[in-house]
């Protein structure tokens, strides 16, 4: 018996459709191959979704999405979507669970952090090069870091790295891209972190299985420059989780993520999108859940319409 | 069923409650070693799994046999506690 609709991820964009739809008895399977509530799930402390007044930690955040989504009858299935056939009015999803059909499949799995892409990244990776800051800043009570981005990620996440860390270094490979509420904030732990701005790191280098340092260019003055340290945590922006389509004939853009019509639908009739997966997502946690109520109501009409048709 | 579980986390960890709540789901019990109250464990957790991270998961078998599974894994934790 297929499913009326499949969702693919459980990340907010999906917990917020998984609401919209179960509360309309639209019978609604998600899907997800890794933590549910994605990346909101690992964000250390959120000040800027509404209703939280003093803020929320991301895991809360996240855990109450997913708790309301199975008040409302969602089911959550651990498992990873390997492939989406559209077979006309219903779809076919390849799992690691087995093969699962639905009327209408919404696309949410959201993005996952983007490498640096410098000679000891890869090599270092969980033993010394990090991209989660609450999953590993523990083990680093007292020590160096080197942060490196310039986003609000970068500078939220090192100040909460300043809790272990005996100091920071951030490297900006421009200048900072922070919101300026952030900016502000960081400059109450000037004591412990120090900003390079127009800094590329170009390599990371370590002595017997650990990191030890990070090699850089000061790009103002053309000179190398080298930054003892323990570990280095990694915030450079995110990818799309979109490699599992590659081979379908769902449009996706430049960057790999995917297009959608105003609808939210994809250029397949019953496969939408919402969340930071989508083209022209603004990645923040509160559009994300937006998209997700959206794509709902876009959801409920186009399973109306399918139902009509017969 | 396994013969023991032990679970590495530590109190930030964002993942840790999902690989709890995961082998709750499976009526299965564990210790737990919190790396911030016993940091003197990091050393031995980073030698069984060759990574600073958490959560690390040691399930030992019934022929004493262990599977270390690093981070929320549930294609590799799936099997193991099977």
């Amino acid at each position: 018996m297929p499913h009326d609709l499949v969702i693919v991820g459980a990340g907010p964009a999906a917990l917020s459709a998984a609401i919209y739809t179960c509360r309309e008895d639209i019978d609604t399977l998600l899907f997800e191959k890794g933590a549910i509530g994605g990346l909101a799930a690992v964000t250390d402390w959120v000040d800027n979704y509404p209703g939280f007044e003093k803020g929320i930690s991301g895991l809360d955040l996240a855990e109450q999405m997913r708790r309301q989504a199975e008040r409302f009858g969602a089911k959550i299935e651990l498992g990873e979507v390997q492939r989406i056939e559209d077979q006309g009015k219903l779809k076919k999803l390849t799992t690691t669970e087995g093969d699962i059909y639905a009327k209408a499949v919404l696309i949410a799995t959201g993005s996952d952090y983007k490498k640096i892409g410098v000679p000891g990244e890869k090599e270092y990776y969980a033993r010394g090069v990090h991209y989660c800051a609450t999953c590993d800043g523990a083990f680093y009570r007292d020590k160096r870091l080197v942060v490196v981005g310039g986003g609000n990620s970068a500078v939220q996440e090192s100040m909460f790295l300043t809790k272990f860390a005996s100091h920071i270094d951030i490297l900006v490979r421009s200048k900072l891209r922070a919101s300026d509420v952030l900016i502000k904030e960081l400059e109450k732990h000037k004591d412990k972190i120090t900003i390079h701005l127009a800094t590329t790191t170009d390599e990371i280098i370590g002595s017997g299985g650990k990191v030890t340092k990070v090699i850089g260019t000061d790009t103002a003055t053309g000179k190398k420059v080298e930054f003892p340290t323990d570990g280095v945590f990694v915030f450079v922006g995110l990818m799309p989780n979109t490699k599992f389509l590659e081979g379908s004939n769902i449009q996706v853009d430049e960057v790999g993520l995917i297009k959608s019509d105003p609808k939210l639908m994809t250029n397949v009739p019953g496969i939408f999108v919402a969340g930071d997966v989508r083209s022209g997502a603004t990645l923040q946690i509160a559009s994300a859940t937006g998209e997700g109520a959206t794509a709902a109501l876009m959801i409920r009409k186009y399973l109306e319409d399918l139902e009509r048709e017969g | 069923m396994p013969k023991n579980i032990t679970i590495y986390t530590t109190d930030t960890c964002s993942y840790c409650p999902m690989v709890k709540q995961y082998l709750k789901s499976k009526g299965l019990s564990y210790d737990e070693v919190n790396l911030e109250k016993h940091p003197e464990r990091q050393d031995e957790v980073f030698k069984m799994s060759g990574a600073l991270t958490v959560p690390v998961t040691i399930v030992t078998q019934q022929d004493d046999s262990q599977e270390v599974v690093v981070g929320y894994n549930l294609s590799r934790l799936a099997p193991a506690i099977a």
